[in-house]
């Protein structure tokens, strides 16, 4: 623990460091994004930005880390407010529409950047971009983030600024133990290793459960209606499904693919946990970092702490001890096109008082210099997404096998596939949980499709089939909208 | 008679100053109670939802909504059958320990004060709490049950839909009853001893009594006690969207819960208006047919 907090110190030292360098050359070079939008912020010293945040972990980072240095080198102070993932849309929309100006900077969860920017919720950041010499450095966000997760009709209306992506994280001493790997093969026919498909990963759970099991189960997955809809999403398209007829805007997740991905889940439900059903991110991480499960899919933060990274740390006492350091492996969700589930963009309120303090907080937040440390805090939840985040030496060698793990994250940011992204998203998606929820209330597979289809067929309608059919298509010609 | 003018002209001034002296309360009265409700109108007869901000007059399009909506008709029918089979729990409940409460009991009022802690709650906390417990990883009700079962078991309290109404019935009359308990003790209290006495000597049955004596000593604050919990239940959010958010499905699904998808998750701002609006007329109604209802009985 000792060593872990020295490492701590040192890191935060060097940080300081940096920044004392930063601030001290500014005037002279200011040549860096991250100077830029310090030296042009220094003209709103004394002012107070609002920047609205997930709550939990994430507000920790400019809580502890971003906020006071950028106090401390600009003289603005950062209000954080939080709130819950699923209000974030709802808090935003509600602030726009009575124009309160709560929020100068926002979290925008990618998918509801068109809702959000159509609604004329957020400001446009070409101006400023250009204006503060941020091109460059949006360059080296990776691909799938830049180009998806950024603009909305060609617009600039946030910066990617989280990594998410799903990624498939099991128990490599179960894997590679001879015995296992010799049963399964004689079983199976194939090598025992990370599932390439859903049909592997229920051949592979069936077998640790059936070896282990009340001990150790072959997997827990997350089966919140919350979590479990990225889930379906990912396998859904996997499958080989569409969720919608382009031509006529007809909801076609009712379809094969949609009913084997239900089918399979509630089959993999029998050989889970008792009660998987119930559970979401912190019961399937607390069953891994336990042994209770051999494979789970989840979000890169798990991977990082499974491995005992930012142990000791206080914002993170509340895990428990992992039994699993060093044990754990890393690799893509069965399909090898893992959902970039979730992901935030930092955006401006269009109804911020503080416009241009709140885009310069952004852009050096966002910027290579700064960007590569917030990734590196072991209690923030923010994942790596610049080309530079995945081949950092000093983040590859955080612990024994870190630079799997980024090699991991760095491939799923290639193959990920986009939330789906269309007007009005999150009824979409409300349509999706409700469905989930009923297929583990014991409702008919197909039944449940149908009637989700219906309610997507009837919101298309109320919103408009063409205007949706433009912005589905647009979603849908994204190299990553469907597999490749 | 000369003297009259002079008497109505002291009665008008004094009643102008009483006027005046209750005007400043009517007047915030009817301005947060009275102007939201008139906005609440005024919004239900536009279009305003996400991308939409039509200010002018659109008819009856969001009331006649209202009528082919099967998912509002379904929460209301949630909502009212919820009510039926909670309120009756909860008033026979609270008045089986009211009536124990009356008699002499050890460390009566520290019991008293522990009943009624569930009340002091936030109904919010009380949700995730009873979430917790009934947890099928970590919650202590399975673990309880298996004991007496003889072997695990696997109840999923927040997704079975057999199990999902009698877990939100438990949390509700769990946090509820006490109220019921505080008011029919308080009730009780105040039955006229005498009366109870006389019906004793004269042979009375236990039932009699209740019904001819008890029953109407207490009717007027019952009446009251079940009516403030009817509306409490009627809107009934916090428990459910804690424990279930309205799952599976659409199951547990109440009126309050639609109501806030609606206005807050889908920004039907103007149909949630008009839903709002059929929530108000429906308890408008069965609150003066009650009051109706007690006035003519008295």
């Amino acid at each position: 623990m000792k060593s872990i907090l020295i490492a701590r110190r040192a890191f935060l030292a060097s940080a300081a460091g940096a920044v004392a360098i930063v601030a001290g050359t500014l005037p002279a070079l200011a040549q860096s994004a991250a100077d830029r939008a310090v030296e042009a912020a220094k003209q709103y010293s004394g002012t107070t930005i609002n920047v609205l945040y997930e709550a939990g972990l994430q507000p920790l980072d400019p809580k502890n880390f971003t906020g006071p240095m950028w106090e401390e080198l600009t003289g603005i102070k950062v209000n954080v407010i939080e709130s819950p993932l699923p209000e974030i849309f709802t808090k935003t929309m509600q602030a726009h529409r009575a124009g309160s100006g709560a929020y100068d900077v926002l979290n925008v969860v990618p998918n509801q950047m068109p809702d959000l920017a159509l609604a004329g919720a957020l400001e446009p950041l070409d101006a400023y971009v250009e204006k503060y010499g941020f091109a460059d450095e949006l360059q080296t966000i990776a691909p799938v983030y830049r180009d998806n997760q950024m603009k909305v009709e060609g617009k600039i209306y946030g910066f990617p600024d989280d990594g998410d992506t799903l990624v498939l994280y099991y128990r490599k001493d179960l894997f590679e133990d001879p015995e296992n790997q010799a049963e399964f093969k004689a079983k199976y026919g194939y090598d025992l290793g990370p599932p390439q498909t859903w049909e592997q990963f229920g051949e592979i759970g069936q077998f640790m459960t059936d070896k282990y099991a009340p001990e150790i189960y072959g997997a827990g997955l997350l089966r919140q209606p919350g979590n479990a809809q990225y889930m379906f999403q990912e396998r859904f398209r996997t499958e080989g499904g569409e969720f919608f007829d382009e031509e006529t805007m007809k909801a076609t997740v009712n379809s094969e693919a949609g009913l084997k991905v239900f089918n399979q889940m509630l089959e993999e439900n029998k050989w889970m946990p008792p009660g998987v059903e119930q559970w979401g991110f912190i019961e399937a991480f607390n069953a891994l970092l336990a042994g209770d499960i051999a494979m789970t899919v989840s979000w890169p933060p798990v991977g990082r702490w499974a491995a005992g990274y930012g142990k000791g740390t206080e914002a993170l006492s509340w895990i428990p001890e992992t039994t699993v350091a060093d044990k754990i492996g890393y690799a893509l969700p069965p399909g090898n096109n893992p959902e970039l589930a979730v992901g935030f963009s930092l955006g401006v309120a269009s109804g911020s008082k503080n416009k241009e303090a709140a885009y310069l907080f952004i852009q050096w937040m966002n910027s290579e210099d700064i960007s590569i440390q917030r990734v590196q805090l072991p209690y923030a939840l923010r994942d790596p997404f610049r080309d530079s985040h995945f081949t950092n030496e000093e983040y590859r060698s955080r612990w024994s096998n870190a630079d799997e793990y980024l090699d991991t994250l760095k491939a799923g940011a290639e193959s990920g596939l986009l939330d789906l992204s269309l007007l009005q998203t999150d009824r979409y998606e409300e349509g999706l949980r409700q469905a989930i929820s009923s297929l583990w209330g014991g409702d008919d597979p197909q039944t449940i499709l149908d009637d989700l289809a219906g309610q997507w067929d009837e919101l298309t309608e109320r919103i408009g089939v063409d205007e949706q059919r433009r912005v589905y298509s647009d979603w849908a010609s994204k190299p990553n909208a469907y597999p490749n | 008679m000369a003297q009259a003018p002079v008497r109505s002209g002291i009665a008008d001034n004094e009643l102008a100053f009483k006027y005046l002296l209750i005007a400043p309360a009517i007047f915030i009265l009817l301005l947060i109670g009275l102007y939201p409700f008139v906005k609440l109108i005024v919004v239900s007869f536009q279009n305003i939802s996400m991308f939409d901000d039509i200010r002018s007059f659109q008819g009856f399009i969001h009331y006649e909504r209202l009528f082919e909506d099967v998912r509002l008709w379904e929460s209301l029918l949630h909502t009212a059958l919820f009510t039926l089979v909670a309120l009756p729990i909860e008033l026979v409940l609270g008045y089986l320990l009211a009536l124990l409460f009356l008699q002499k009991l050890p460390f009566k009022q520290i019991l008293v004060a522990v009943i009624l802690l569930p009340i002091v709650i936030a109904p919010i906390v009380a949700g995730s709490t009873w979430r917790l417990m009934l947890d099928q990883r970590f919650g202590p009700i399975n673990q309880v049950i298996g004991w007496f079962a003889g072997g695990d078991v696997k109840l999923l309290w927040t997704v079975d839909p057999l199990l999902v109404w009698p877990a939100i019935m438990i949390a509700e009359v769990w946090q509820w009853t006490p109220f019921m308990f505080l008011i029919l003790l308080a009730a009780l209290s105040n039955v006229d001893q005498e009366q109870l006495e006389a019906a004793e000597m004269d042979g009375a049955s236990r039932w009699m009594t209740f019904r001819k004596i008890i029953l109407p000593a207490i009717a007027p604050v019952m009446f009251i006690a079940v009516l403030i919990r009817a509306l409490d239940l009627f809107r009934l959010f916090d428990v459910i969207w804690t424990m279930t958010q309205g799952g599976p499905g659409t199951r547990t699904e109440t009126i309050s819960i639609y109501a806030y998808q609606m206005a807050f998750r889908e920004f039907e701002i103007s149909y949630s208006a008009a839903i709002a609006f059929l929530v108000i007329f429906v308890l408008t109604v069965v609150v003066v047919l009650a009051l109706r209802r007690v006035e003519v009985a008295r």
